[in-house]
């Protein structure tokens, strides 16, 4: 069966998109079927990770949740040459970047549920055997759904005042789901800060376990978002941690 | 969803989280409810429950499969 990873964090800016793309990536070198859904309808961009972007005639998440399109129409195969080496499959199901239709989106809504249902539907079309699902920040009704069904919730923040307050929130809201696991993501973590402070902070602030302490790092900022550090700086610290996460993914929870 | 996170007590968020996914099956249904009411499954509480769940439209009948709409 096909299990879901939410990718999830209170505030923008956290670093959310990167880590679904590159994990969902990671997962893949594994030989796994994943697919990785841009769910963020208000502020999409995890497309530009795998430099993708769909034509006039190619279907997005959009198409799907306004017009029905069939969702597998909707989904584009990624897959990087890495991947492939490995037998594994990346698919992309972006949501629209056409300011129209992000609008009328916003303001006609669609039923949340349908967003789930197209999940399941993709995962047996696909094959799946991981659906990674990129959310927009904060508490809405696609990320409280994307929570709800979530077999692992990941809690991206930065170590800073304001996400430590809100990602307590998020874990709330989690808990009160009764989402099966939870991992807390911290990253941008500054080289100057004492890394094992913020994992003892964190621990103590919310009873969940670390699943990565990533540092902030010149070689993703180089990256501007345009490819996958995970190929492009495999050795890098950044990379080994989002390695080790999935490691403990595969162990734990897929 | 917004609706299933203000939901109280516990056990209801429990039994309409069950039916989003791919949905559940009757008997687990019953099953889980029957849990959260400490009761049989084929008790009138459970029936009464899943009829007054079904009558607000948040669980629906599809084929073999009960699904959560609460949109």
């Amino acid at each position: 069966m096909v299990k879901i990873l939410a990718i999830h964090s209170f505030r923008g800016g956290t670093g959310k998109s990167n880590l679904s793309a590159n994990l969902a990536t990671v997962l893949a070198m594994g030989g796994r079927r994943v697919a990785i859904v841009d769910t963020d309808l208000a502020s999409p961009g995890v497309h530009v990770l795998f430099g993708f972007s769909p034509s006039a005639d190619q279907q997005t998440l959009n198409d799907h949740l306004e017009a029905g399109v069939p969702i597998c129409r909707c989904a584009h195969e990624v897959t990087p040459a890495e991947v492939k080496q490995a037998r594994g499959h990346v698919w992309l199901v972006p949501a629209a970047m056409n300011s129209d239709r992000i609008a009328r989106l916003l303001r006609e809504g669609y039923e949340v549920e349908k967003l789930n249902d197209a999940l399941f539907e993709l995962a047996e079309v696909l094959k799946l055997d991981v659906i990674v699902v990129d959310t927009h920040p904060g508490i809405n009704e696609e990320t409280l759904l994307s929570t709800a069904i979530a077999d692992c919730l990941m809690m991206v923040m930065r170590p800073d005042g304001q996400d430590y307050l809100g990602t307590a929130v998020a874990v709330e809201v989690a808990q009160r789901l009764d989402v099966p696991a939870i991992r807390m993501v911290i990253n941008k973590l500054p080289s100057y800060f004492d890394a094992q402070q913020v994992r003892e902070r964190v621990s103590s602030s919310y009873q969940v376990p670390i699943g990565a302490l990533l540092p902030l790092c010149d070689e993703l900022l180089t990256l501007a978002s345009g490819d996958l550090a995970v190929l492009r700086f495999a050795d890098h610290p950044w990379s080994a941690g989002v390695q080790q996460l999935a490691h403990d993914l595969v162990a734990s929870v897929l | 969803m917004a609706a299933l996170l203000a939901l109280e007590p516990a056990g209801l968020r429990r039994v309409l989280k069950a039916g989003l996914r791919q949905g559940v099956e009757d008997l687990p249904l019953r099953e889980l409810v029957a849990q959260e009411l400490d009761c049989e499954p084929g008790s009138s509480a459970v029936d009464q429950l899943l009829a007054q769940l079904q009558q607000r439209q948040w669980l629906v009948h599809q084929g073999k499969i009960w699904k959560t709409r609460l949109a």
